[in-house]
């Protein structure tokens, strides 16, 4: 197992308010976020991800529990200088430019101002902003916003990442763009943890996942291990008017869409049910394991997980 | 420390100089300077004496304007906007984000009351013939006050809101210069040691009056400038430590 570049244990929350009842915003996370991977945190509204992360960076006191990055105390200010952060929606002094904000943050990190320039340079350019560089904050899109914060966030050459809903107000190539950069970082060795509501996002770049609900971890794990389905093969066939009848006794979820015919079997039958196509004059385009939608699975863990966090 | 607190500070200043309500106070102050020589009612011989009052009010209440205006919106903006969390989140404490924004809003202070006290000054020369050098000593005394209020206004906007933080700043400024009233009677006089009077950062009679301020005065007007900016920062540190963001 990789070196843990984030740790959470035990992390709780209870927000008191004189006169209100306690509210519990976490409960009981534990997160371990390996080294050089994409990380996805998972949650409805309300799970308790971005107060979680927010513990992490020491933005929220927390009632309980330890954060480390990279073994560092994270609560703690020296703790975070490794990392970079993409809050939700982020906002900035919106009468900077962006190669002004760009400097600013720059200079926190601790590089000096030539390594600032130049990374304010690369940096605008690696998230589709070198040309609004001299920009107005004020004049940007909600996009170009999310981009300069993504941006700002990898300022420092930071050896971990926290993005807080990066594709968030991104068009769809702006989503690609986000996705392919997060495979950047990680093929850069940098750890990145993603917290999204875009399930298509967190499937197609995370390696592991903490799914978040009312407070607590309802799973985690290797992506594949949770979304595959133990036991059934996922068949797609094309050149058939019907399924030959052995086949269509063994085969469920079968979707019909443009003559290509999309089923799954018991795994133990997939030899026979290839034979049987075959023999019917078919051509099997793909055999895969079957894998759940992260929507379905993530439906099912909430339904299923429990109801009240105290 | 210092590589994070100046850009923190440098970055408050910026934006002021963006701030219309900087200029449009020192404008109209200077407006009034301009206006000063041509009162009424002035005895013979204390002409340039009565300028110099006047002069330094107006320095202070320039000051207390742009103070107020300044401390009391920067931090609860910031935290409101959330646009804290870049800054925060990049390994910056809590007290140095303080600290940096409180001497963000000590040097547009400088500035704004040297450029002001320049044109008292001039001012000063052209209608009385005097070069008005202690005008510079009460200038001083100002910045130093302000320096104060604004280290208590930005304390208090580290968990208030802008209306709190004026109205608590005011109320602050009115007991720091009410030490005599409230602890007049030999009853309290013990407890007189312990008030926090910004009485010692008033220098207008030696300076519109007299033969100005002592060097060994000035130097104990920075020591208590120290002692009160450290407190109110400090409690501020604290103020906002507890705080959810």
């Amino acid at each position: 197992m990789a070196d843990a570049a984030i740790r959470v244990r035990g992390a709780r929350k209870v927000y008191t308010i004189a006169g209100k009842p306690k509210r519990t915003a976490v409960a009981d996370v534990s997160i371990t976020v390996e080294s050089g991977t994409i990380h996805g945190l998972l949650g409805p509204n309300g799970a308790g991800k971005t107060t979680t992360l927010k513990m992490l960076l020491g933005l929220v006191r927390p009632s309980a529990g330890t954060f480390e990055v990279l073994g560092v105390d994270s609560t703690r200010p020296s703790g975070r200088r490794r990392l970079g952060f993409l809050p939700e929606q982020p906002y900035f002094p919106i009468h900077l430019t962006a190669r002004q904000a760009m400097r600013f943050y720059g200079s926190l990190v601790g590089i000096d101002s030539e390594a600032v320039k130049e990374q304010t340079a690369t940096l605008l350019d690696r998230v589709g902003l070198a040309d609004a560089e001299r920009t107005e904050l004020s004049k940007f899109s909600r996009g170009m916003l999310q981009r300069l914060g993504i941006a700002q966030a990898l300022l420092g050459s930071p050896e971990v990442v926290i993005l807080d809903e990066p594709a968030s107000g991104l068009d769809p190539v702006g989503q690609r763009d986000v996705r392919n950069l997060m495979l950047e970082l990680r093929a850069e060795g940098i750890t990145v943890l993603l917290s999204s509501h875009q399930l298509s996002e967190v499937e197609a770049v995370c390696d592991q996942v903490t799914i978040l609900n009312r407070g607590v971890v309802a799973a985690e794990g290797d992506i594949n291990a949770l979304l595959n389905v133990d036991g059934r093969t996922s068949v797609r066939a094309t050149g058939m008017g019907a399924l030959p009848v052995s086949v269509a006794s063994a085969a469920e979820d079968t979707v019909v869409s443009g003559g290509a015919w999309v089923f799954s079997v018991p795994t133990s039958a997939t030899r026979a049910v290839v034979d049987a196509i075959d023999e019917a004059g078919g051509t099997i385009v793909a055999i895969t394991p079957k894998r759940e939608s992260l929507e379905d699975y993530f439906a099912s863990l909430l339904a299923s997980g429990p109801k009240e966090v105290q | 420390m210092v590589k994070r607190i100046w850009p923190i500070a440098a970055a408050v200043m910026t934006d002021s100089l963006r701030r219309k309500v900087v200029y449009v106070v020192l404008v109209f102050a200077a407006l009034l300077v301009l206006a000063i020589p041509s009162l009424p009612d002035y005895g013979l011989g204390v002409e340039s004496a009565v300028y110099r009052e006047i002069a330094l009010a107006l320095s202070y209440v320039t000051g207390l304007v742009i103070a107020l205006s300044l401390a009391a919106n920067r931090v609860p903006s910031e935290l409101e906007k959330r646009t804290v969390y870049n800054v925060l989140s990049k390994g910056v404490s809590r007290w140095e984000y303080l600290v940096g924004t409180w001497l963000g809003i000590l040097g547009v202070m400088a500035g704004a009351i040297v450029a002001f006290t320049a044109v008292e000054m001039v001012m000063g020369y052209f209608t009385y013939g005097e070069l008005m050098w202690r005008l510079w000593q009460g200038a001083l005394a100002t910045w130093l006050e302000m320096g104060v209020i604004s280290a208590f206004a930005v304390a208090v906007s580290s968990i208030a809101g802008p209306v709190v933080v004026v109205t608590a700043t005011l109320a602050a400024l009115f007991l720091g210069h009410s030490r005599s009233t409230l602890l007049g009677g030999e009853g309290a006089l013990a407890l007189k040691p312990f008030y926090p009077s910004l009485d010692a950062f008033n220098v207008v009679n030696p300076v519109a009056h007299g033969s100005g301020v002592p060097l060994v005065y000035m130097l104990s007007m920075i020591v208590v400038f120290i002692g009160l900016v450290g407190v109110c920062l400090s409690l501020g540190v604290v103020l906002l430590g507890r705080r959810d963001l």
